[in-house]
């Protein structure tokens, strides 16, 4: 009867050992990453009776976690996508928000053309001329204002992408000292402990939300974890640190580099938070800044050059009547050479809104843009005849050394330093620069207009009389004979006089300058105009529409954001689920595998006072 | 299958999580009315609110230049009907004049009487707008444009001042004084008769006009002639020169006119022989010259003769010429004043149709949100059922 003994004694200590797993579930049903574990049991070898066998009991032969490779793979990328996700809303939800504030650029500039009308109305009219600057003032400051959230967002972008690889960093140590307790419990035991490999995957999949990983099992139950790009951030025991370093050509920018080789991997990491980060930094925030700088640049140089085509109340050519960045030039950190390389805005209307990079091969510079198609340059890069491409301008002096390069960010800063270059009411220039008038006794049917050609000719603005000897021929201020081509402009002291309808032979036009004309209103008009003037994209869009552009642009990714966020948390929600319904924990399970392994405890309990009482009776009956 | 008690638990959150955060959403959407709280909402129809906000902020520009241009053209027009009236009150009293029972001393009190409404025309011409500026000084609108020492000058210039009343509509709201006061021509507007000084009988020169002024080559060449009466029935028309290029008779009685070369002069009473009347192109003269040649020939003291009609006539062509430019200039603010009321209706139109337009991008669909509203807060009431539900089943519960 021993046997039924030790038969007992296995089935109480298996049911224990049931027990005890489900205690350990039940324990741990709230645990992130945990796996439920499973007792399976095997019977003991029987003993052989001659013709057939006794059995001996159970032996408990493994405790496992409930686990499916595949759906943890899934789980995590899942994960990475997730991460991916919802880093990307949050982080386009927070640009959103600034542009649906009350920074709108719109109403500024709303507010501002019909300042300008309004002083149209009324140009003699010193109050209407300050309201005027107030509302430059405003625009400007709507202008900046913007800029300096958009910088702000920046900077914080800096900031967390640091944040984002030292947790990237600390997880991957963690990884790294998990796989080598695992590795040497899998040395002496055989098999790893499931919860420290619950733990691993834990991490693996936390680190997947960060960034977008690949992860290969090792033969000694250790894992190698890489990057999107293939750069190592574990392998098997050992743990390597990405890190940040500034930009080549912008110190306040911050990139990703590998530990090991030190490259600039920014570009090639996806999904997770840092993936987020980085795309969200170069496809919506750049974009964003050199859309509202492009703006800026275009609403100013427009209104500049209409500005500069009127005269102020003290008589003046207009000056300037914004002030607004031009285009910024970085030098790499490691060039050799002593080159520089200054930059223009040739023509507004050709601005891409991209940026470029110049480099310099020790015998001639070369141009692409940042996403590396080639451009081409025109023109020698001397300041009489500098490189011309994609409107921009460029002048490189000093001697640049083999490899040197420099960034040309044509739009980048420039709403940035937007702001009123005039504060003097009197100085808005509002009047046409001359009085022109046809002669009394004109019989052809021409009509002069006369715009500003080249502002700085000292004798602008001296009184010049033409006359036309022919329809073809004329002279200025009685000089030598010119021959006129219908449709081009007659062009002297820096102006430009353009006849519409055909002169005869007598015709005489007089031009002076505009004086004391304080109720002129011409260049005003012409200034409301700008509002809807086609500036940029080869001088179609008006600076309003770049903004409503840009306000598209912003919204849509938001959108976009939020739609793959909706469909990301899917994805996870439907790997969690699978993964959970192989590994979750599920209470009511554990309740009843509670009361089956109670039972059998408690029969196995049974059978050992059975047991007992077989021996106590067997002793009973020794003793009577 | 299987599902896990803590996954089932955070996925019942997560759901309440998100019928709560769309019942946020619509909560904003209710509280502004609109849809599109956010670019990221319509990102398509944020920009073109954006647009549509732009043109009803025109639209709405556009309309305050119209009041304000109206405002100057009513101005003006009120300073031209005065002036319309001043003139109006010359030429009655012009008529007056010119009556033969007149004498030097009633026509002195007529003169004197012209001596004031000079002083009055003066003051319509320098007249200012609300905001101080003189409105028939061109653009020179802060000097005086008329100064009168003896004879009146001109100080402003030709411009105009145009106001944008819709796009790619300029309209002007003004006329320079020049044009209104100063530049106006003589006599008929195409030729000026004037009697020799020294003629000595009784005819006058009456109405003058051109034959078929369209004609092209115009009948009327704009030189100068004239017309001698070689006899008291008898005329000869002589060029600069003295050529006689036509001769006709004349009925000293009844009257007659005379015609060569387009043009068409009507005379009256009875020229003594050699009397002669010089004819030439239109010339330019101001008002103020014209009131002080009536006052100068009014103030005369020569009875009444011949010299005196003659010059009365010539005033009256003048005059006639003056009064002519003060009614097409009102009529041309007038019809500046009409196109800007078309404008603003056009404008107005616009307006509603961009407001419709913005309206139906971004504001919200109140029905259909409370609806919405409805349908979400009975959802996530029904999750936080389910949710007490079945947390509230467990096996563990029945293991006592």
């Amino acid at each position: 009867m021993a046997d039924m003994l030790s038969t007992g004694v296995s089935g109480l200590l298996a049911s224990q050992i049931g027990l005890s797993t489900v205690s350990h579930n039940v324990a741990n049903v709230n645990t992130d990453g945990y796996s439920r574990q499973v007792v399976s049991f095997g019977a003991r070898l029987p003993e052989g009776q001659g013709g057939f066998y006794i059995g001996t009991g159970v032996n408990t032969v493994a405790v496992q976690r409930a686990y499916s490779q595949f759906l943890n793979s899934s789980l995590w990328s899942a994960s990475s996508g997730q991460g991916r996700a919802s880093a990307m809303a949050s982080l386009t939800g927070q640009l959103n928000n600034q542009l649906s504030g009350s920074t709108n650029l719109q109403t500024s500039l709303d507010s501002f053309y019909g300042a300008v009308q309004d002083m149209a109305n009324a140009p003699s009219d010193t109050a209407t001329r300050q309201v005027l600057l107030a509302r430059a003032g405003g625009l400007a400051t709507t202008f900046r204002a913007l800029s300096g959230q958009f910088n702000q967002l920046s900077g914080q972008i800096q900031q967390q992408i640091g944040d984002a690889v030292d947790a990237i960093n600390t997880d991957t140590q963690s990884i790294a000292k998990l796989n080598e307790k695992i590795r040497s419990f899998s040395s002496t035991d055989g098999t790893p402990p499931a919860d420290l490999l619950d733990q691993r995957d834990a991490l693996v999949k936390k680190l997947a939300g960060e960034v977008g990983i690949s992860v290969v099992p090792q033969n000694d139950n250790t894992i190698s974890v890489f990057a999107g790009n293939g750069q190592a951030l574990v392998t098997g025991t050992e743990a390597h640190a990405l890190g940040t370093v500034a930009n080549v050509y912008d110190a306040t920018r911050v990139e990703v580099v590998g530990a090991g080789s030190g490259s600039v991997i920014s570009g090639r990491i996806g999904g997770g938070t840092l993936g987020a980060l980085l795309d969200f930094r170069s496809n919506v925030l750049d974009p964003a800044q050199i859309q509202l700088g492009r703006t800026a640049q275009a609403m100013a140089s427009a209104f500049n050059a209409q500005h500069a085509q009127g005269v102020d109340l003290y008589g003046a050519i207009g000056g300037s009547f914004f002030d607004v960045a031009g285009p910024a030039v970085q030098g790499a950190s490691g060039n050799t050479g002593s080159g520089t390389v200054t930059a223009s805005i040739d023509d507004i209307g050709a601005l891409s809104g991209k940026e470029y990079l110049l480099s310099y091969d020790g015998s001639a510079w070369s141009m692409r843009d940042t996403s590396g198609n080639a451009v081409a340059l025109s023109g020698s890069g001397t300041s009489a005849d500098p490189f011309k491409a994609a409107g921009l301008s460029l002048v490189v002096g000093g001697s640049a050394g083999a490899g040197d390069s420099f960034r040309v960010q044509p739009s980048r800063d420039a709403a940035a330093g937007f702001k009123l270059a005039i504060d003097d009411p009197d100085k808005i220039a509002a009047a046409a620069p001359f009085a022109v008038s046809a002669g009394a006794g004109n019989t052809g049917s021409a009509s002069p207009s006369v715009s500003i050609s080249d502002g700085s000719d000292p004798n602008l603005l001296a009184p010049s009389a033409i006359v036309f000897s022919s329809p073809t021929s004329y002279s200025i201020d009685g000089g030598p004979a010119q021959t006129f081509t219908p449709g081009q402009p007659i062009v002297h002291n820096g102006w430009s006089m353009q006849l519409n309808g055909a002169p005869q032979a007598g015709d005489s036009f007089s031009l002076q300058a505009n004086s004391n004309a304080q109720g002129d209103n011409s260049n005003a008009l012409m200034l409301g105009k700008v509002a809807n003037l086609g500036l940029l994209d080869g001088g179609v869009t008006s600076a309003g529409r770049a903004y409503s552009q840009l306000v598209s642009q912003v919204g849509g990714a938001g959108a976009l954001a939020k739609d793959e966020l909706t469909t990301q948390t899917a994805v996870y929600n439907q790997a969690m689920s699978a993964q959970q319904s192989v590994s979750g924990v599920n209470l009511d399970e554990e309740a009843a595998n509670l009361v089956r392994y109670q039972q059998a405890y408690q029969a196995s309990a049974q059978v050992i006072s059975t047991a007992n009482s077989i021996f106590n009776a067997l002793l009973g009956a020794v003793r009577s | 299958m299987r599902v896990s008690t803590s996954w089932i638990q955070q996925q019942s959150v997560g759901s309440m999580m998100n019928r709560q955060s769309d019942l946020s959403d619509l909560n904003t959407q209710l509280s502004t009315g609109k849809r599109i709280n956010q670019p990221s909402d319509d990102p398509v129809g944020a920009a073109r609110a954006l647009d549509m906000s732009h043109l009803i902020a025109d639209a709405a520009q556009y309309q305050r230049n119209i009041t304000s241009a109206n405002a100057r053209l009513g101005l003006e027009e009120q300073s031209l009907a005065n002036t319309g009236n001043v003139l109006g009150r010359v030429r009655t009293l012009l008529l007056q004049a010119a009556n033969g029972s007149q004498t030097d001393d009633t026509r002195g009190d007529i003169a004197a009487e012209m001596v004031q409404l000079r002083q009055q025309l003066l003051g319509q011409a320098n007249s200012k707008d609300g905001q101080g500026e003189y409105i028939f000084a061109g653009n020179r609108t802060g000097t005086q444009p008329f100064a009168s020492q003896g004879s009146v000058s001109y100080m402003g210039d030709a411009g105009q001042r145009m106001v944008a009343a819709g796009p790619g509509l300029q309209v002007a709201t003004g006329d320079p004084g020049s044009a209104v006061f100063m530049d106006i021509p003589t006599g008929n507007g195409r030729f000026a008769v004037s009697a020799a000084a020294a003629n000595a009988g009784s005819a006058v020169a009456g109405a003058s006009s051109v034959s078929d002024p369209a004609a092209n080559p115009p009948a009327w060449d704009g030189g100068s002639y004239s017309i001698v009466f070689t006899a008291a029935d008898a005329y000869e028309v002589r060029d600069g020169g003295g050529v006689v290029l036509d001769s006709g008779s004349y009925d000293p009685d009844k009257g007659g006119s005379v015609t060569f070369r387009g043009a068409q002069i009507a005379f009256s009473g009875a020229p003594a022989a050699g009397d002669s009347f010089a004819l030439g192109a239109s010339a330019k003269q101001d008002v103020f010259t014209t009131l002080d040649n009536i006052i100068k020939t009014l103030r005369t003291p020569n009875g009444g003769g011949a010299q005196m009609q003659n010059d009365i006539n010539t005033q009256f062509a003048n005059l006639d010429q003056a009064i002519d430019a003060i009614t097409r200039t009102r009529g041309l603010v007038g019809a500046r004043m009409n196109a800007l009321d078309q404008q603003s209706g056009l404008n107005d139109d616009l307006t509603l149709q961009y407001k419709t337009a913005l309206s139906d991008v971004q504001d919200l669909n109140y029905y259909d949100a409370i609806s919405q509203l409805g349908a979400q807060t009975t959802a996530l009431q029904a999750a936080q059922q389910t949710f007490t539900k079945i947390q509230g089943s467990k096996l563990f519960d029945y293991l006592r």
